[in-house]
């Protein structure tokens, strides 16, 4: 199944590619176009453990939406 | 028609994986005195493997909390047998893990993790919960950094890290180790390694099912991780065992942690299991009263205790479950409404740290408004199935971790034949195996004569993929694997059923796979390990003819556990191309 969870925001990213660096699942490619965001590859291969975000020097610059598959069941009180 | 290049690379000693064990290896290796030092790793160090985004539970004897409960190793060595082992023990192995971590936590200390806390009251400052065993034994610590603090102690030092390089294949020169072939993962360049010492530390096989959730990559531990050690040492012929133990993870929650554990897991201490109608099924476990400490001494009294209050957690899931709906429980909810504030903030903290959990807590805060104080998380009961700790599934090695090829060694979850050593199997082990590998290196002067034979035939192999025209997506044969294992390999194994999954693979052992770039070569070689992995799994249940409920391993011919026969632990090794299997004894 395909889905789309990675979001970039163009106006905070800035290409520099840490993320392409360590993603363990190798989900991404940079940008061919310098300083732009690295293209979303393969984001059926994320395993969801958020390494691009927290380790992303520039805050906000890369959003998961967690798939809605994933949403969980609760209690609310 | 692309050529793929060759890359010849020699060193001393080569580290296969870099994960926990392997940046342990590697870091000791170079303090054991300098020779060459090459660790290879598939993703990247700084995020790879099953701390790659951290990790906040380590076990351990700790001498200044245990020796004043008059609680000594041995105690420890009980409750693990008994406990985590289901009766599959290793002394040597146990004692080399429990007996060091201690002095390990003091090294990733002074790497510049934080272990110490001034709001504890527990010797040390030390923030230490009970999980795997009888006594509070788990440090919880900092741990989310712990990639970025190894690999930079290990860059430090010197050691030559290269990352995006999948290690496919050894070579045995006369029973000793000589090389090992790669493939790199962006480039699909193919890497020729000769090294005088190899330690394999490149974890579990986690993609061996489908994902019930519909999100393939959402593994408990990492998906990236294909078994391709198992796959390496079962071809060069090694023994693994304890492969058939493929289990499923029945208390899990559906998030992108996905297994959010049991309450008398380490995150989180002050949880407890309710049912929809709000029936308390599995009470909240207590922080341990430190107060206590010197005055009430440990007994085995307080074991048995333990082990009645884990029954329904431990092994026990399915019966409870299935009871409990009976009874119209369910469904069943991880609660956290009798924490304190402070409990509450202590959770959300360690779960911070541990793997997924980041990124777990970001979700229920900022998707859910979720609170740890106000709402309960529900356990779906989906039941996807992996080699988790329970199976203590590998390659089998010495008392010093050397496998049958002499001056290979193994360290973490590579290693089988151990339960539950996760991250102080892997740190602890990959010390030593860093140590060995490095002494043995330096005892030898050159580097062995090396076959080019595996490095040709892989070269030809991937030259085929990445130039075939009309072949499957390494996807579908993936799946085609998963739904194999999930039908003939399922919760209830039988004769008919595992002889039929054996036939059926054999289509997926020859299909021609098609890539179009290095990345998707690589996973295609992820496959083929998955499938090396999927045979040894189905093969080996059909070797094991008991059931052992405890390890969620059931025969439909042969219902009753058979610990005469089968309390021990099943070798498969490769023999002139043939599968054979043997027992290998439980030590008393």
């Amino acid at each position: 199944m395909s889905y789309r969870h990675i979001y970039f925001d163009k106006n905070i990213c800035n290409g520099c590619n840490v993320c392409v660096e360590i993603c363990p699942g190798d989900v991404f490619a940079p940008n061919p176009e310098k300083g732009s965001p690295p293209l979303v590859m393969y984001p059926e291969e994320c395993y969801l453990e958020g390494s691009c975000v927290t380790m992303c020097p520039h805050k906000g610059a890369i959003r998961i939406l967690t798939p809605f598959p994933l949403r969980g069941g609760f209690l609310r009180r | 028609m692309v050529e793929l290049k060759v890359i010849p690379i020699e060193t001393d000693v080569l580290i296969i994986g870099g994960g926990l064990a392997g940046c342990m290896a590697a870091i000791k290796a170079s303090e054991e005195g300098g020779p060459r030092i090459t660790l290879v790793e598939k993703s990247n160090t700084l995020a790879s493997g099953c701390g790659g985004s951290g990790i906040d539970h380590l076990w351990s004897y700790i001498p200044p909390i245990h020796e004043k409960m008059g609680y000594t190793l041995q105690d420890m060595a009980d409750d693990h047998r008994l406990g985590m082992g289901n009766g599959f023990f290793r002394k040597d192995l146990f004692y080399l893990t429990a007996g060091t971590m201690y002095d390990r936590m003091l090294d990733l200390e002074r790497f510049g993790l934080r272990f110490r806390y001034d709001d504890s009251k527990a010797p040390g400052n030390f923030r230490v919960v009970q999980q795997f065993h009888s006594v509070p034994a788990t440090f919880n610590f900092d741990g989310a950094p712990i990639k970025i603090k190894l690999t930079s102690e290990a860059k430090r030092r010197g050691v030559h890290i290269i990352n995006r390089v999948q290690m496919t294949d050894l070579v045995v020169t006369e029973g000793q180790i000589a090389g090992v072939v790669g493939v790199g993962t962006r480039t699909a360049d193919i890497y020729f390694f000769r090294a005088k010492a190899v330690v394999l530390a490149s974890g579990r096989s986690n993609r061996l099912g489908r994902h019930s959730n519909g999100i393939d990559f959402n593994t408990r531990i990492p998906s990236s991780m294909s078994g391709d050690g198992t796959s390496m040492a079962i071809r060069a012929g090694l023994p693994i065992v304890n492969i058939e133990f493929l289990s499923g993870r029945v208390l899990a929650v559906n998030a992108p942690k996905k297994t959010f554990g049991d309450p008398r897991g380490t995150m989180q201490p002050a949880g407890r299991i309710i049912d929809g109608r709000g029936n308390v099924l599995v009470p909240r476990t207590q922080f341990y009263d430190w107060e206590t400490l010197e005055k009430e001494k440990w007994t085995p009294e307080v074991r048995r205790i333990w082990f009645e209050e884990r029954k329904v957690v431990r092994g026990g899931a399915h019966q409870f479950i299935t009871k409990s709906h009976k009874e119209g429980g369910g469904p069943f909810f991880l609660d956290f409404s009798e924490a304190t504030d402070d409990e509450g903030d202590y959770i959300e903290w360690s779960i911070r740290n541990e793997g997924k959990g980041t990124q777990l807590m970001r979700y229920l805060k900022e998707e859910e408004s979720f609170s740890i104080k106000g709402n309960a998380l529900e356990y779906a009961d989906f039941y996807d199935r992996e080699l988790s700790g329970t199976a203590q599934k590998g390659v089998w090695v010495d008392k010093d971790l050397e496998t049958g090829i002499k001056n290979l060694f193994a360290a973490g979850d590579e290693i089988g034949g151990f339960a539950w050593q996760c991250g102080p199997g892997a740190i602890t082990q990959g010390w030593h195996a860093g140590a060995m590998a490095a002494i043995r290196a330096r005892a030898q002067k050159g580097l062995l004569p090396v076959s080019e034979e595996a490095m040709r035939v892989r070269k030809e192999m991937c030259s085929r993929i990445i130039n075939c025209e009309f072949g499957f997506y390494w996807k579908e044969v993936e799946i085609y694997v998963q739904n194999l294992m999930d039908f003939y390999c399922g919760d209830i194994r039988s004769e008919g059923l595992l002889r039929r999954g054996i036939e059926r693979l054999e289509n997926a052992k020859v299909a021609q796979f098609r890539a179009e770039n290095p990345h998707e070569l690589c996973r295609c070689l992820d496959v083929h390990s998955i499938i090396d992995n999927a045979e040894l799994v189905l093969r080996a249940s059909l070797e094991r003819k008991e059931s052992r409920p405890e390890l969620e391993f059931r025969r439909a011919e042969y219902p009753e556990k058979d610990d005469k026969n089968w309390l021990c632990y099943l070798a498969v090794r490769k023999e002139g191309g043939e599968l054979r299997f043997s027992k290998i004894p439980i030590e008393s």
